[in-house]
C-alpha cells in the first residue's frame, strides 16, 4: 500500500514535469539572490551586477533567462543535479571546482578582504587573524583562502549561510572575509559599522561554472563568445562602472 | 541606524504576502497527503497486519530519526543522483514529499494513540452485534479517535507551516526565502524577519481559532 502510494505520487511528479525534460527553453541561472551587490532583491526584484551581466549576455546569445534562487549552499547541487545549467553568483575558479565543473572566460577580477567592526583596533590586515574568529559564507572559496594561511589552525573559522555582515556589526565574531568590491559597496551603501582592515591578500577571478558535458562545453564556448563581444563593446566595462564606479572586469 | 524602519516594513507587508499562497499551499498539500499515509499507517500499526506493521515500523523509524533538512536533501539533491531521469522532481514536490514523509511519520503515531486510547467496550461492542474489524474502525473507533487526536494534528499543521522555511535551501521561493532576499538586498534584518513573523504568527493564530471551532463541533455529542 505504502510503496504503491509513493510510486503514484512519483508517477504523478513525472508525468507533470515532462515539460522540463525538454532541452530547448531558457538559460537556467542559478544564484542566491542574497549576495549585495551582485544578486539581491529589492521589492520583489532581482536586481545586482550579476542580473544585469547576465541579461546582457543572453540577449547578445539570444536566448531567454530564467533565474533560479536558492540558498548559496544549495546551488551546486542544482547545477550538478541538472535542474540549472550554470551559476551567476560571483563564482571564483579554484582548484577543487574545476575538478568538477568547467569554467567561461573570467568576468570579474577581485581580492580577498578583511572586514571588521568599525572601531576594532584589534584587527588591522589578514597577519591579526591570529586567534581570532573569522566568519565566511558556507561552500564559499574564502574559508579555502584562509586555511592556506601559514597560521590557519589558530583562526577560528565560523561559516554562514547568510547575514555575516550583521554579526561581525555586532561584534559576535572580529571579522569577516569577503571579496573586496562587494565588502567596498555594503560599508558605502548599508547602514552597518563596518571597515576595510588592511589590503586585499589573495587575487580571485570570477567565471561561470558548467556541468562537464558536451551539452555544458557547447553552453560555455556560446557564453565565452558573448563575453568577448560584451568585453569588446564595452557592455562589461559600463554594467561595472553603473554598480561600482570602477571596472572590475579587467585584470 | 537604530530606529526602526517603519516605512520600510510596511512597504515590504505586501511584497511578501505575495510568497504566503505558496507557503499554505506547501502546507497544506502536505497536510492532505500527510494525514492520509498517517491514518494508514496507524491503521496497519493498530492490526498489526503483517509485513505492513514492519515497513510501516522502519519508515516511522527512518522519517522520525532524521532531520526534515536532511530528508528534503536526499529527495532534491540525492535522487537525482542515482536516477538521472528524477531531476524532474523539482523543489516543491521534494518539498512535499519531504513534509509528507515526514509528518506523516509522527502524525500515525499520535493517531494510533488516539485509536489504542478508545475504549475497549466500544470495540467489544461493535464486534458483539458482528461489526467487521473496517466497519468497527470506521464507523465506531475513527469518529472517536478523530476528537482525541485532533489537537496534536493541528500542532502538527502549524509546525508544517514553519518547516516550509527550509523550502528556500531548495530553490522554492516562499515566504521566508523572500524575506531572506530582501533582508540581504537591505541590510534591514530586524525589519525584514519581524515582518515575516508577525506573518507566520497571524496565520497560526487564524488556525488555532479553526481548531477551536472544530473541537467545540466534534464534543457536541458529549456536551449537555
Amino acid at each position: 500500500m505504502k510503496t504503491l502510494l509513493i510510486n503514484t505520487l512519483l508517477t504523478i511528479t513525472l508525468l507533470a514535469s515532462a515539460p522540463l525534460l525538454a532541452q530547448e527553453g531558457p538559460l537556467r541561472v542559478g544564484m542566491s539572490g542574497q549576495y549585495f551587490p551582485f544578486t539581491f532583491v529589492e521589492q520583489d526584484e532581482l536586481k545586482g551586477f550579476d542580473v544585469d551581466v547576465m541579461n546582457a549576455l543572453a540577449k547578445e546569445m539570444g536566448r531567454e533567462v530564467k533565474y533560479e534562487t536558492a540558498n548559496f549552499s544549495g546551488l551546486f547541487g542544482m547545477l550538478e543535479s541538472g535542474r540549472i545549467d550554470t551559476v551567476a553568483n560571483q563564482i571564483t575558479i579554484t582548484e577543487e571546482r574545476q575538478k568538477a565543473y568547467i569554467f567561461s572566460d573570467p568576468y570579474v577580477y577581485d581580492g580577498a578582504q578583511v572586514v571588521i567592526k568599525k572601531g576594532n583596533t584589534e584587527v588591522e590586515s589578514v597577519e591579526d587573524l591570529k586567534g581570532k574568529t573569522v566568519a565566511v559564507n558556507l561552500g564559499s572559496n574564502f574559508e579555502a583562502l584562509l586555511r592556506e594561511l601559514p597560521y590557519a589552525d589558530e583562526i577560528n573559522i565560523k561559516t554562514y549561510e547568510s547575514n555575516l555582515e550583521r554579526d561581525t556589526a555586532l561584534g559576535r565574531v572580529d571579522a569577516f572575509v569577503m571579496d573586496r568590491v562587494s565588502a567596498s559597496q555594503i560599508i558605502k551603501e548599508k547602514p552597518l559599522p563596518l571597515e576595510l582592515a588592511g589590503p586585499t591578500f589573495s587575487q580571485i577571478t570570477n567565471a561561470y561554472p558548467f556541468r562537464d558535458t558536451e551539452a555544458g562545453r557547447a553552453l560555455r564556448d556560446e557564453v565565452n563568445r558573448a563575453l568577448a563581444t560584451l568585453r569588446d563593446n564595452g557592455t562589461l566595462a559600463s554594467i561595472s562602472e553603473k554598480w561600482f564606479g570602477t571596472d572590475i572586469t579587467q585584470p | 541606524m537604530d530606529v526602526l524602519n517603519v516605512e520600510y516594513m510596511l512597504g515590504l507587508v505586501p511584497v511578501l504576502l505575495r510568497y504566503l499562497p505558496l507557503t499554505l499551499q506547501l502546507a497544506g498539500i502536505g497536510m492532505v497527503l500527510a494525514l492520509i499515509l498517517a491514518c494508514l499507517f496507524a491503521v496497519v500499526r493498530v492490526l498489526r497486519i503483517p509485513v505492513l506493521n514492519q515497513l510501516t515500523i522502519v519508515f516511522i523509524s527512518f522519517f522520525r530519526g532524521t532531520p526534515l533538512l536532511v530528508q528534503l536533501f536526499l529527495f532534491y539533491y540525492g535522487l537525482p543522483q542515482l536516477v538521472s531521469a528524477l531531476t524532474v522532481i523539482d523543489g516543491i514536490t521534494a518539498t512535499i514529499m519531504g513534509l509528507t514523509m515526514h509528518f506523516s511519520a509522527y502524525m500515525a503515531e499520535s493517531i494510533r494513540a488516539a485509536i489504542v486510547g478508545v475504549d475497549r467496550s466500544q470495540t467489544e461492542a461493535a464486534l458483539s452485534i458482528g461489526m467487521t474489524n473496517g466497519q468497527m474502525m470506521r464507523r465506531i473507533v475513527l469518529p472517536q479517535a478523530t476528537r482525541v487526536a485532533l489537537p496534536t494534528l493541528m500542532n502538527y499543521f502549524i509546525d508544517m507551516i514553519k518547516a516550509t522555511s527550509l523550502a528556500f535551501t531548495l530553490g522554492v521561493t516562499e515566504l521566508m526565502g523572500a524575506t531572506q532576499k530582501e533582508a540581504a538586498g537591505s541590510f534591514l534584518y530586524f525589519e525584514a524577519f519581524i515582518v515575516a513573523a508577525i506573518i507566520y504568527w497571524i496565520v497560526v493564530e487564524l488556525l488555532s481559532k479553526l481548531q477551536h471551532y472544530l473541537e467545540i463541533r466534534l464534543n457536541k455529542a458529549y456536551s449537555r
